[in-house]
Protein backbone atom coordinates (compact mmCIF):
# COMPACT_ATOMS: atom_id res chain seq x y z
CA UNK A 1 0.00 0.00 0.00
CA UNK A 2 1.22 3.46 -1.11
CA UNK A 3 0.35 6.69 1.41
CA UNK A 4 -1.13 9.36 -0.21
CA UNK A 5 1.37 11.52 -1.05
CA UNK A 6 1.25 15.22 -0.60
CA UNK A 7 3.42 18.00 -1.86
CA UNK A 8 3.66 19.58 1.13
CA UNK A 9 5.80 16.51 2.33
CA UNK A 10 8.44 16.92 -0.39
CA UNK A 11 8.86 20.88 0.43
CA UNK A 12 9.36 20.00 3.75
CA UNK A 13 11.87 17.16 3.44
CA UNK A 14 13.67 19.70 1.10
CA UNK A 15 13.62 22.33 3.07
CA UNK A 16 14.85 20.54 6.25
CA UNK A 17 17.64 18.77 3.66
CA UNK A 18 18.90 21.96 3.28
CA UNK A 19 19.13 23.18 6.86
CA UNK A 20 20.88 20.22 7.70
CA UNK A 21 23.37 20.95 4.84
CA UNK A 22 23.62 24.39 5.88
CA UNK A 23 26.50 23.11 8.62
CA UNK A 24 28.77 21.85 5.83
CA UNK A 25 28.68 24.86 3.63
CA UNK A 26 29.35 27.13 6.97
CA UNK A 27 32.45 24.62 7.34
CA UNK A 28 33.50 24.66 3.84
CA UNK A 29 32.74 28.53 3.07
CA UNK A 30 34.69 29.11 6.38
CA UNK A 31 37.68 26.84 5.20
CA UNK A 32 37.46 28.77 1.61
CA UNK A 33 37.59 32.20 2.60
CA UNK A 34 40.00 32.02 4.92
CA UNK A 35 42.38 30.08 2.45
CA UNK A 36 40.85 33.06 -0.25
CA UNK A 37 42.03 35.47 2.04
CA UNK A 38 45.16 34.39 3.15
CA UNK A 39 46.40 34.02 -0.50
CA UNK A 40 48.68 36.81 -0.28
CA UNK A 41 50.39 35.93 2.72
CA UNK A 42 50.59 32.38 1.39
CA UNK A 43 52.19 33.35 -1.46
CA UNK A 44 54.88 36.02 0.04
CA UNK A 45 55.61 33.60 2.88
CA UNK A 46 55.29 30.11 1.70
CA UNK A 47 53.91 27.97 4.35
CA UNK A 48 56.60 26.38 6.34
CA UNK A 49 58.97 29.71 6.32
CA UNK A 50 56.12 31.28 8.13
CA UNK A 51 54.97 28.46 10.49
CA UNK A 52 58.37 28.39 11.80
CA UNK A 53 59.27 32.53 11.41
CA UNK A 54 59.99 34.25 14.55
CA UNK A 55 59.06 37.70 12.42
CA UNK A 56 56.05 39.77 13.31
CA UNK A 57 57.18 42.86 12.23
CA UNK A 58 54.00 45.38 10.89
CA UNK A 59 56.47 48.24 9.65
CA UNK A 60 58.93 45.62 7.61
CA UNK A 61 55.44 44.04 6.66
CA UNK A 62 57.13 40.85 7.12
CA UNK A 63 55.69 38.04 9.13
CA UNK A 64 55.84 34.69 10.64
CA UNK A 65 53.46 32.53 13.06
CA UNK A 66 56.03 31.05 15.12
CA UNK A 67 55.66 33.18 18.51
CA UNK A 68 51.54 33.21 17.63
CA UNK A 69 51.77 29.11 17.50
CA UNK A 70 54.01 29.48 20.26
CA UNK A 71 52.03 30.71 23.11
CA UNK A 72 48.79 29.22 21.67
CA UNK A 73 50.52 25.47 22.04
CA UNK A 74 52.29 26.93 25.59
CA UNK A 75 49.26 28.24 26.95
CA UNK A 76 46.91 25.19 25.63
CA UNK A 77 49.10 22.57 26.94
CA UNK A 78 50.15 24.08 30.69
CA UNK A 79 46.95 24.83 31.03
CA UNK A 80 45.54 21.06 30.50
CA UNK A 81 48.44 20.50 32.84
CA UNK A 82 46.84 22.16 35.50
CA UNK A 83 43.50 21.13 34.82
CA UNK A 84 43.51 17.30 34.29
CA UNK A 85 44.68 16.35 37.71
CA UNK A 86 41.66 18.44 39.09
CA UNK A 87 39.14 17.27 36.58
CA UNK A 88 40.09 13.42 37.25
CA UNK A 89 39.96 14.32 41.27
CA UNK A 90 36.32 15.65 40.53
CA UNK A 91 34.75 12.80 38.46
CA UNK A 92 36.37 10.71 41.22
CA UNK A 93 34.49 12.64 43.80
CA UNK A 94 31.21 12.58 41.76
CA UNK A 95 31.19 9.09 40.78
CA UNK A 96 32.84 7.18 43.94
CA UNK A 97 33.04 9.40 47.18
CA UNK A 98 30.07 12.34 47.02
CA UNK A 99 27.03 11.06 48.83
CA UNK A 100 24.02 10.54 46.38
CA UNK A 101 22.43 14.36 48.13
CA UNK A 102 25.53 16.04 47.11
CA UNK A 103 25.99 14.33 43.74
CA UNK A 104 23.21 16.79 41.89
CA UNK A 105 23.93 20.35 43.70
CA UNK A 106 28.00 19.47 43.22
CA UNK A 107 27.65 18.67 39.39
CA UNK A 108 25.53 21.99 39.01
CA UNK A 109 28.39 23.91 40.42
CA UNK A 110 30.37 22.76 38.11
CA UNK A 111 28.58 23.41 35.23
CA UNK A 112 28.01 26.88 36.41
CA UNK A 113 31.84 27.24 35.91
CA UNK A 114 31.20 26.25 32.47
CA UNK A 115 28.45 28.70 32.03
CA UNK A 116 30.21 31.63 33.05
CA UNK A 117 30.88 33.55 29.81
CA UNK A 118 34.64 33.57 28.71
CA UNK A 119 34.90 37.99 28.83
CA UNK A 120 34.09 37.56 32.68
CA UNK A 121 37.16 35.02 32.98
CA UNK A 122 39.22 37.34 31.31
CA UNK A 123 38.03 40.28 33.18
CA UNK A 124 38.22 38.86 36.68
CA UNK A 125 41.54 37.41 35.92
CA UNK A 126 42.72 41.01 34.71
CA UNK A 127 41.70 42.99 38.38
CA UNK A 128 41.91 40.16 40.42
CA UNK A 129 44.32 37.08 39.55
CA UNK A 130 46.89 38.61 38.00
CA UNK A 131 47.40 41.20 40.69
CA UNK A 132 47.42 38.05 42.95
CA UNK A 133 49.89 36.20 40.77
CA UNK A 134 52.24 39.13 40.38
CA UNK A 135 52.54 40.17 43.97
CA UNK A 136 52.30 36.88 45.75
CA UNK A 137 52.30 33.54 44.18
CA UNK A 138 54.67 34.08 41.20
CA UNK A 139 57.73 35.55 43.77
CA UNK A 140 57.00 32.86 46.02
CA UNK A 141 57.20 30.35 43.30
CA UNK A 142 60.42 32.19 42.51
CA UNK A 143 61.81 31.42 45.75
CA UNK A 144 60.54 28.03 46.22
CA UNK A 145 60.98 25.83 42.76
CA UNK A 146 62.50 28.36 40.95
CA UNK A 147 65.59 28.05 42.94
CA UNK A 148 65.25 24.61 41.34
CA UNK A 149 68.16 23.32 38.99
CA UNK A 150 66.93 23.39 35.38
CA UNK A 151 63.37 24.04 35.96
CA UNK A 152 63.98 27.11 37.67
CA UNK A 153 65.23 28.84 33.92
CA UNK A 154 60.80 28.89 33.76
CA UNK A 155 60.70 30.82 36.53
CA UNK A 156 63.33 33.80 36.06
CA UNK A 157 62.10 37.56 35.12
CA UNK A 158 60.40 40.09 36.82
CA UNK A 159 57.30 38.52 37.78
CA UNK A 160 54.43 40.71 36.56
CA UNK A 161 51.08 38.68 36.70
CA UNK A 162 50.53 39.45 32.91
CA UNK A 163 52.46 36.22 31.74
CA UNK A 164 52.00 32.77 30.07
CA UNK A 165 51.17 31.34 33.40
CA UNK A 166 48.68 33.86 34.47
CA UNK A 167 46.81 33.22 31.19
CA UNK A 168 47.36 29.41 31.44
CA UNK A 169 45.84 29.18 34.88
CA UNK A 170 42.72 31.09 33.77
CA UNK A 171 42.48 28.80 30.86
CA UNK A 172 43.07 25.64 33.45
CA UNK A 173 39.69 26.94 35.21
CA UNK A 174 38.26 27.03 32.09
CA UNK A 175 38.68 23.47 30.89
CA UNK A 176 38.37 21.87 34.43
CA UNK A 177 34.57 21.38 33.77
CA UNK A 178 34.49 20.09 30.35
CA UNK A 179 37.32 17.65 31.18
CA UNK A 180 35.71 16.33 34.30
CA UNK A 181 32.01 15.78 33.18
CA UNK A 182 33.76 13.69 29.72
CA UNK A 183 35.66 11.83 32.86
CA UNK A 184 32.91 11.63 35.02
CA UNK A 185 30.51 10.27 31.79
CA UNK A 186 33.55 7.52 30.99
CA UNK A 187 33.93 6.69 34.51
CA UNK A 188 30.32 5.89 34.68
CA UNK A 189 30.15 3.81 31.69
CA UNK A 190 32.51 1.27 33.95
CA UNK A 191 29.66 -1.77 34.70
CA UNK A 192 28.85 -2.12 38.49
CA UNK A 193 29.75 -5.50 38.20
CA UNK A 194 33.14 -5.20 37.39
CA UNK A 195 33.84 -2.98 40.24
CA UNK A 196 32.04 -5.49 42.45
CA UNK A 197 34.00 -8.11 41.73
CA UNK A 198 37.07 -6.26 42.95
CA UNK A 199 35.39 -5.17 45.92
CA UNK A 200 34.54 -8.96 46.49
CA UNK A 201 38.38 -9.84 46.08
CA UNK A 202 38.70 -7.57 48.75
CA UNK A 203 40.45 -4.28 46.97
CA UNK A 204 40.01 -0.90 48.19
CA UNK A 205 38.18 1.73 46.85
CA UNK A 206 41.07 3.71 45.67
CA UNK A 207 42.41 0.27 44.25
CA UNK A 208 39.11 0.08 42.20
CA UNK A 209 39.51 3.26 41.08
CA UNK A 210 43.07 3.08 39.77
CA UNK A 211 43.05 -0.77 38.56
CA UNK A 212 39.39 -0.87 37.19
CA UNK A 213 37.83 2.72 36.44
CA UNK A 214 40.80 4.07 35.18
CA UNK A 215 41.39 1.12 32.86
CA UNK A 216 38.22 0.66 31.69
CA UNK A 217 37.59 4.04 31.17
CA UNK A 218 41.28 5.34 29.61
CA UNK A 219 39.93 6.25 26.12
CA UNK A 220 37.13 8.26 26.89
CA UNK A 221 39.24 10.14 29.59
CA UNK A 222 42.02 10.76 26.86
CA UNK A 223 39.10 11.61 24.23
CA UNK A 224 38.03 14.23 27.29
CA UNK A 225 41.43 15.92 27.59
CA UNK A 226 41.70 15.98 23.72
CA UNK A 227 38.80 18.12 23.54
CA UNK A 228 39.69 20.36 26.41
CA UNK A 229 42.97 20.78 24.06
CA UNK A 230 40.82 22.24 21.34
CA UNK A 231 38.65 24.21 23.39
CA UNK A 232 41.62 25.82 24.99
CA UNK A 233 43.26 26.49 21.86
CA UNK A 234 40.92 28.57 20.34
CA UNK A 235 39.55 30.83 23.58
CA UNK A 236 39.92 34.43 23.16
CA UNK A 237 38.94 36.39 25.48
CA UNK A 238 39.81 34.67 28.72
CA UNK A 239 43.47 35.35 27.70
CA UNK A 240 43.20 38.39 26.21
CA UNK A 241 44.01 40.43 29.39
CA UNK A 242 46.32 38.66 30.81
CA UNK A 243 48.95 37.84 27.88
CA UNK A 244 50.43 41.28 27.02
CA UNK A 245 50.60 40.55 23.31
CA UNK A 246 54.15 39.92 23.12
CA UNK A 247 55.49 38.69 19.44
CA UNK A 248 58.64 36.80 21.07
CA UNK A 249 59.65 33.28 22.12
CA UNK A 250 60.39 33.47 25.65
CA UNK A 251 62.02 31.01 28.17
CA UNK A 252 60.17 31.84 31.32
CA UNK A 253 56.64 31.23 32.15
CA UNK A 254 56.71 35.12 34.19
CA UNK A 255 57.33 36.54 30.05
CA UNK A 256 54.65 38.09 28.35
CA UNK A 257 53.37 36.17 25.29
CA UNK A 258 51.01 36.32 22.30
CA UNK A 259 48.54 33.52 21.21
CA UNK A 260 46.59 33.71 17.63
CA UNK A 261 43.38 34.48 19.15
CA UNK A 262 45.02 37.69 21.05
CA UNK A 263 46.99 38.44 18.36
CA UNK A 264 43.46 38.79 16.07
CA UNK A 265 41.70 39.88 18.72
CA UNK A 266 43.96 43.06 19.69
CA UNK A 267 45.36 43.63 15.81
CA UNK A 268 42.60 42.80 13.54
CA UNK A 269 40.55 46.16 13.23
CA UNK A 270 44.27 48.22 13.39
CA UNK A 271 46.07 45.61 10.55
CA UNK A 272 46.75 48.55 7.67
CA UNK A 273 48.26 47.04 4.31
CA UNK A 274 47.26 44.32 2.38
CA UNK A 275 50.22 41.89 3.62
CA UNK A 276 49.19 42.62 7.23
CA UNK A 277 45.59 41.94 7.04
CA UNK A 278 46.29 38.65 4.87
CA UNK A 279 48.67 37.36 7.52
CA UNK A 280 46.45 37.46 9.96
CA UNK A 281 43.80 35.45 8.27
CA UNK A 282 46.30 33.09 7.42
CA UNK A 283 47.33 33.28 11.34
CA UNK A 284 43.31 32.06 11.72
CA UNK A 285 43.32 29.29 9.09
CA UNK A 286 46.54 27.39 10.73
CA UNK A 287 44.13 28.07 13.71
CA UNK A 288 40.94 26.40 12.43
CA UNK A 289 43.14 23.38 10.63
CA UNK A 290 44.96 22.83 14.26
CA UNK A 291 41.59 22.86 16.13
CA UNK A 292 39.33 21.22 13.47
CA UNK A 293 41.91 18.15 13.82
CA UNK A 294 42.33 17.90 17.45
CA UNK A 295 38.58 18.17 17.90
CA UNK A 296 37.99 15.41 15.06
CA UNK A 297 40.74 12.92 17.14
CA UNK A 298 38.44 14.04 20.37
CA UNK A 299 35.47 12.72 18.32
CA UNK A 300 37.06 9.52 17.34
CA UNK A 301 38.05 8.65 20.70
CA UNK A 302 34.99 9.50 22.58
CA UNK A 303 33.30 7.41 19.58
CA UNK A 304 35.12 4.72 20.67
CA UNK A 305 33.71 4.95 23.87
CA UNK A 306 30.30 5.04 22.92
CA UNK A 307 29.85 8.02 24.39
CA UNK A 308 28.65 11.14 22.94
CA UNK A 309 30.45 14.39 24.16
CA UNK A 310 27.22 16.60 25.77
CA UNK A 311 26.35 19.87 23.50
CA UNK A 312 26.51 21.84 25.92
CA UNK B 1 51.67 -4.46 50.78
CA UNK B 2 50.01 -4.82 53.98
CA UNK B 3 46.39 -4.07 54.04
CA UNK B 4 47.14 -0.80 57.12
CA UNK B 5 49.48 0.58 53.96
CA UNK B 6 46.65 -0.09 51.53
CA UNK B 7 43.78 1.22 53.71
CA UNK B 8 46.28 4.40 54.28
CA UNK B 9 46.70 4.94 50.39
CA UNK B 10 43.14 4.36 49.97
CA UNK B 11 42.23 7.17 52.41
CA UNK B 12 44.74 9.30 50.92
CA UNK B 13 43.16 9.25 47.17
CA UNK B 14 39.98 10.33 48.45
CA UNK B 15 40.89 13.20 50.15
CA UNK B 16 42.59 14.68 47.47
CA UNK B 17 40.11 13.19 44.78
CA UNK B 18 37.68 15.53 47.61
CA UNK B 19 39.97 18.70 48.24
CA UNK B 20 40.26 18.50 43.82
CA UNK B 21 36.49 18.77 44.20
CA UNK B 22 36.82 21.69 46.42
CA UNK B 23 39.40 23.43 44.20
CA UNK B 24 36.77 23.61 41.61
CA UNK B 25 34.12 24.67 44.19
CA UNK B 26 36.51 27.46 45.24
CA UNK B 27 37.09 29.06 41.51
CA UNK B 28 33.69 29.19 41.39
CA UNK B 29 32.77 31.13 44.23
CA UNK B 30 36.31 33.18 43.84
CA UNK B 31 34.88 33.89 40.35
CA UNK B 32 31.12 34.35 41.01
CA UNK B 33 31.98 36.26 44.32
CA UNK B 34 33.96 38.78 42.97
CA UNK B 35 31.65 39.24 40.47
CA UNK B 36 28.74 39.75 42.18
CA UNK B 37 30.43 42.05 44.81
CA UNK B 38 32.08 44.47 42.56
CA UNK B 39 29.46 44.46 40.02
CA UNK B 40 26.49 44.94 42.48
CA UNK B 41 27.92 48.11 44.24
CA UNK B 42 28.63 49.42 40.77
CA UNK B 43 25.11 48.72 39.26
CA UNK B 44 22.79 52.15 38.98
CA UNK B 45 19.55 53.08 37.15
CA UNK B 46 21.76 54.97 35.12
CA UNK B 47 23.32 52.23 34.08
CA UNK B 48 20.51 50.55 32.41
CA UNK B 49 18.55 54.44 31.36
CA UNK B 50 21.85 56.70 30.10
CA UNK B 51 24.09 56.60 27.23
CA UNK B 52 27.60 56.87 27.47
CA UNK B 53 29.01 60.06 28.36
CA UNK B 54 32.10 61.63 26.11
CA UNK B 55 35.62 59.80 26.96
CA UNK B 56 37.28 60.60 30.26
CA UNK B 57 33.96 62.75 31.56
CA UNK B 58 32.29 60.40 34.84
CA UNK B 59 28.85 59.22 34.95
CA UNK B 60 26.57 58.13 31.87
CA UNK B 61 25.59 54.82 31.00
CA UNK B 62 25.34 51.60 29.01
CA UNK B 63 21.66 51.95 28.01
CA UNK B 64 23.00 51.86 24.13
CA UNK B 65 24.58 48.23 25.13
CA UNK B 66 21.91 46.46 26.60
CA UNK B 67 19.95 47.89 23.85
CA UNK B 68 22.44 46.75 21.02
CA UNK B 69 22.97 43.31 22.87
CA UNK B 70 19.44 42.13 23.27
CA UNK B 71 18.83 43.41 19.41
CA UNK B 72 22.17 41.64 17.91
CA UNK B 73 21.41 38.05 20.61
CA UNK B 74 17.35 38.56 18.87
CA UNK B 75 18.19 38.50 15.20
CA UNK B 76 21.07 35.85 16.04
CA UNK B 77 18.03 33.83 17.45
CA UNK B 78 15.93 34.24 14.56
CA UNK B 79 18.28 33.25 12.22
CA UNK B 80 20.40 30.78 14.42
CA UNK B 81 17.06 28.51 15.66
CA UNK B 82 15.10 27.64 12.55
CA UNK B 83 18.00 26.66 11.05
CA UNK B 84 19.34 24.38 13.56
CA UNK B 85 15.98 22.75 14.33
CA UNK B 86 15.39 22.03 10.91
CA UNK B 87 18.19 20.97 10.26
CA UNK B 88 18.28 18.46 12.85
CA UNK B 89 14.63 17.21 11.94
CA UNK B 90 16.08 16.13 9.09
CA UNK B 91 18.99 14.25 10.53
CA UNK B 92 16.80 12.78 12.90
CA UNK B 93 13.81 11.78 10.83
CA UNK B 94 14.65 11.51 7.19
CA UNK B 95 18.21 10.41 7.15
CA UNK B 96 18.13 7.74 9.34
CA UNK B 97 21.32 6.24 10.61
CA UNK B 98 23.47 6.69 7.36
CA UNK B 99 27.27 8.17 6.61
CA UNK B 100 25.64 11.05 6.04
CA UNK B 101 23.42 11.71 8.69
CA UNK B 102 26.65 10.53 11.25
CA UNK B 103 28.86 12.98 9.34
CA UNK B 104 27.04 15.70 9.35
CA UNK B 105 26.28 15.16 12.57
CA UNK B 106 30.07 14.94 13.58
CA UNK B 107 30.75 18.45 11.79
CA UNK B 108 28.23 20.15 14.19
CA UNK B 109 29.95 18.68 17.49
CA UNK B 110 33.13 19.52 16.07
CA UNK B 111 31.53 23.43 14.84
CA UNK B 112 30.22 23.84 18.61
CA UNK B 113 33.84 23.76 19.55
CA UNK B 114 35.61 25.03 16.74
CA UNK B 115 37.15 28.70 18.00
CA UNK B 116 34.57 31.53 17.80
CA UNK B 117 36.96 34.02 17.03
CA UNK B 118 37.48 32.31 13.67
CA UNK B 119 33.75 32.30 13.34
CA UNK B 120 34.80 36.32 13.83
CA UNK B 121 36.59 36.25 11.27
CA UNK B 122 35.12 34.38 8.41
CA UNK B 123 31.96 37.18 8.66
CA UNK B 124 34.63 39.57 8.16
CA UNK B 125 35.31 38.42 4.96
CA UNK B 126 32.16 38.20 3.74
CA UNK B 127 29.78 40.90 5.38
CA UNK B 128 32.01 43.57 6.58
CA UNK B 129 34.98 43.96 3.68
CA UNK B 130 32.85 44.07 0.59
CA UNK B 131 30.59 46.32 2.18
CA UNK B 132 33.22 48.39 3.87
CA UNK B 133 31.63 48.98 7.39
CA UNK B 134 30.74 46.81 10.46
CA UNK B 135 27.14 46.46 10.87
CA UNK B 136 24.73 44.95 13.19
CA UNK B 137 23.55 42.56 11.24
CA UNK B 138 27.20 41.04 10.76
CA UNK B 139 27.05 40.64 14.50
CA UNK B 140 23.67 38.72 14.37
CA UNK B 141 25.01 36.38 11.91
CA UNK B 142 28.43 35.41 13.49
CA UNK B 143 26.36 34.46 16.74
CA UNK B 144 23.91 32.50 14.15
CA UNK B 145 26.97 30.77 12.76
CA UNK B 146 28.13 29.87 16.76
CA UNK B 147 23.82 28.69 17.07
CA UNK B 148 23.35 26.36 14.41
CA UNK B 149 25.22 23.40 15.56
CA UNK B 150 24.24 23.81 19.01
CA UNK B 151 20.72 23.24 18.24
CA UNK B 152 20.93 21.35 15.40
CA UNK B 153 22.92 18.53 18.13
CA UNK B 154 20.11 19.09 20.27
CA UNK B 155 17.27 18.70 18.41
CA UNK B 156 18.00 15.83 16.81
CA UNK B 157 18.77 13.87 19.95
CA UNK B 158 15.67 15.27 21.88
CA UNK B 159 13.30 14.12 18.44
CA UNK B 160 15.45 10.65 18.51
CA UNK B 161 13.86 9.99 22.12
CA UNK B 162 10.65 10.40 20.34
CA UNK B 163 9.54 6.87 20.44
CA UNK B 164 8.69 5.38 17.09
CA UNK B 165 5.47 3.89 18.13
CA UNK B 166 3.90 7.40 18.82
CA UNK B 167 4.64 7.93 14.97
CA UNK B 168 3.70 4.61 13.73
CA UNK B 169 -0.01 5.29 15.30
CA UNK B 170 0.23 8.70 13.66
CA UNK B 171 0.59 6.87 10.02
CA UNK B 172 -1.68 4.38 10.72
CA UNK B 173 -4.31 7.11 11.00
CA UNK B 174 -3.14 8.18 7.15
CA UNK B 175 -0.73 11.48 8.38
CA UNK B 176 1.68 12.04 5.94
CA UNK B 177 4.76 12.59 7.11
CA UNK B 178 5.27 16.11 7.35
CA UNK B 179 2.40 16.34 9.76
CA UNK B 180 3.45 13.56 11.96
CA UNK B 181 6.77 15.50 12.43
CA UNK B 182 4.93 18.71 13.07
CA UNK B 183 2.07 17.74 15.38
CA UNK B 184 3.23 14.76 16.66
CA UNK B 185 6.82 14.49 17.06
CA UNK B 186 7.66 17.95 17.93
CA UNK B 187 5.02 17.82 20.80
CA UNK B 188 6.49 14.96 22.39
CA UNK B 189 9.95 16.91 22.09
CA UNK B 190 8.97 20.34 22.68
CA UNK B 191 10.74 21.02 26.45
CA UNK B 192 13.80 19.25 25.01
CA UNK B 193 13.89 21.17 22.11
CA UNK B 194 13.18 24.50 24.08
CA UNK B 195 15.46 23.42 26.68
CA UNK B 196 18.38 23.41 23.66
CA UNK B 197 16.99 26.78 22.44
CA UNK B 198 17.44 28.59 25.75
CA UNK B 199 21.27 26.98 26.00
CA UNK B 200 21.78 27.89 22.48
CA UNK B 201 21.04 31.82 23.62
CA UNK B 202 22.83 31.56 26.95
CA UNK B 203 25.92 30.31 24.85
CA UNK B 204 25.46 33.23 22.21
CA UNK B 205 24.80 36.00 24.98
CA UNK B 206 28.56 35.96 26.39
CA UNK B 207 30.06 35.73 22.95
CA UNK B 208 32.80 38.67 22.74
CA UNK B 209 35.27 36.87 19.55
CA UNK B 210 32.75 37.07 17.13
CA UNK B 211 31.67 40.42 17.85
CA UNK B 212 34.81 41.99 17.55
CA UNK B 213 35.11 42.11 14.43
CA UNK B 214 31.69 42.24 12.87
CA UNK B 215 28.91 44.66 15.33
CA UNK B 216 32.05 46.15 16.56
CA UNK B 217 31.36 49.13 18.73
CA UNK B 218 29.40 51.87 19.26
CA UNK B 219 29.38 55.02 21.75
CA UNK B 220 25.84 56.41 20.89
CA UNK B 221 22.70 55.08 20.62
CA UNK B 222 21.80 53.59 17.61
CA UNK B 223 19.51 50.61 16.52
CA UNK B 224 20.21 50.39 12.96
CA UNK B 225 21.38 46.78 11.82
CA UNK B 226 23.39 48.43 8.82
CA UNK B 227 25.96 50.12 11.35
CA UNK B 228 28.16 49.42 14.13
CA UNK B 229 26.38 48.10 17.19
CA UNK B 230 27.29 48.62 21.12
CA UNK B 231 26.89 45.13 22.75
CA UNK B 232 27.55 44.52 26.24
CA UNK B 233 30.49 42.02 25.84
CA UNK B 234 32.84 43.78 23.71
CA UNK B 235 32.25 47.09 26.06
CA UNK B 236 33.32 45.10 28.54
CA UNK B 237 36.70 43.99 26.84
CA UNK B 238 36.88 47.83 26.05
CA UNK B 239 36.20 49.51 29.21
CA UNK B 240 38.39 47.05 31.31
CA UNK B 241 40.92 47.65 28.81
CA UNK B 242 40.55 51.23 29.14
CA UNK B 243 42.40 53.72 31.60
CA UNK B 244 39.33 55.35 33.75
CA UNK B 245 37.86 54.05 37.07
CA UNK B 246 34.60 54.65 35.81
CA UNK B 247 34.78 52.60 32.89
CA UNK B 248 36.05 49.80 35.41
CA UNK B 249 33.05 50.24 37.51
CA UNK B 250 30.50 49.98 34.15
CA UNK B 251 32.78 47.35 32.63
CA UNK B 252 32.01 44.74 36.49
CA UNK B 253 28.63 46.02 36.62
CA UNK B 254 28.12 44.54 32.94
CA UNK B 255 29.79 41.39 33.79
CA UNK B 256 27.75 41.01 36.47
CA UNK B 257 24.23 41.42 34.36
CA UNK B 258 25.13 39.41 31.84
CA UNK B 259 26.58 36.75 34.25
CA UNK B 260 23.67 36.70 36.19
CA UNK B 261 21.19 36.09 32.42
CA UNK B 262 23.60 33.63 31.44
CA UNK B 263 23.12 31.60 34.74
CA UNK B 264 19.67 32.03 35.23
CA UNK B 265 19.42 30.81 31.53
CA UNK B 266 21.38 27.47 32.28
CA UNK B 267 19.92 26.42 35.42
CA UNK B 268 15.66 27.39 34.36
CA UNK B 269 17.19 24.94 31.16
CA UNK B 270 18.14 22.58 34.04
CA UNK B 271 14.98 22.46 35.51
CA UNK B 272 12.65 21.79 32.47
CA UNK B 273 15.33 19.13 31.21
CA UNK B 274 14.56 17.31 35.04
CA UNK B 275 10.90 17.93 34.88
CA UNK B 276 10.68 16.33 31.70
CA UNK B 277 13.07 13.52 31.40
CA UNK B 278 14.01 12.90 35.30
CA UNK B 279 17.44 12.51 36.55
CA UNK B 280 19.94 13.16 33.39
Amino acid sequence: MKFKYSPMDWVFKVVTAAAALTIVVIFAGILFVLIRESKPAIQAFGVFKFIFSTDWDPVKESFGAATNLFGTLVTTFLSLLLAMPVAIGIAIFLTEIAPSFLKGPFGVAIEMLAAIPSIIYGMWGLFTLSPLMGNHIEPWLQNTIGKLPLIGILFQGTPMGVDLLTASLILSIMVIPFTASIARDAFQLTPAIVKESAYAMGATKWEVVKNVVLPYSKLGVFGGAVLSLGRALGETMAVAFVLGNNHQITKSLFDAAATITVTLANEFTEASGRIYLSSLFYIALLLFVLSFVLLTAAKLLLFKTGKQENPR
Amino acid sequence: MSERTRKIESALALVLSTLAALVGLFWLVFILGDVIMKGASAITPSLFLHNPTPEGVEGGGLKNAFVGQGLITLFATLFGVPIGLLGGTFLAEYAGHGKVTRMISALSDIMISVPTMVVGTFIYAVMVKPLGHFSGWAGSVALAVVMVPVVLRTTENMLRLVPWTLREAAFALGAPKYKVITQVVYRGAITGIFTGVLLSIARVAGETAPLLFTSFSNNFFSTDMKGPVASLTVTIFQYAMGPYDDWHQQAWAAALVITLFILAITIVGRIFIKLRYGNK
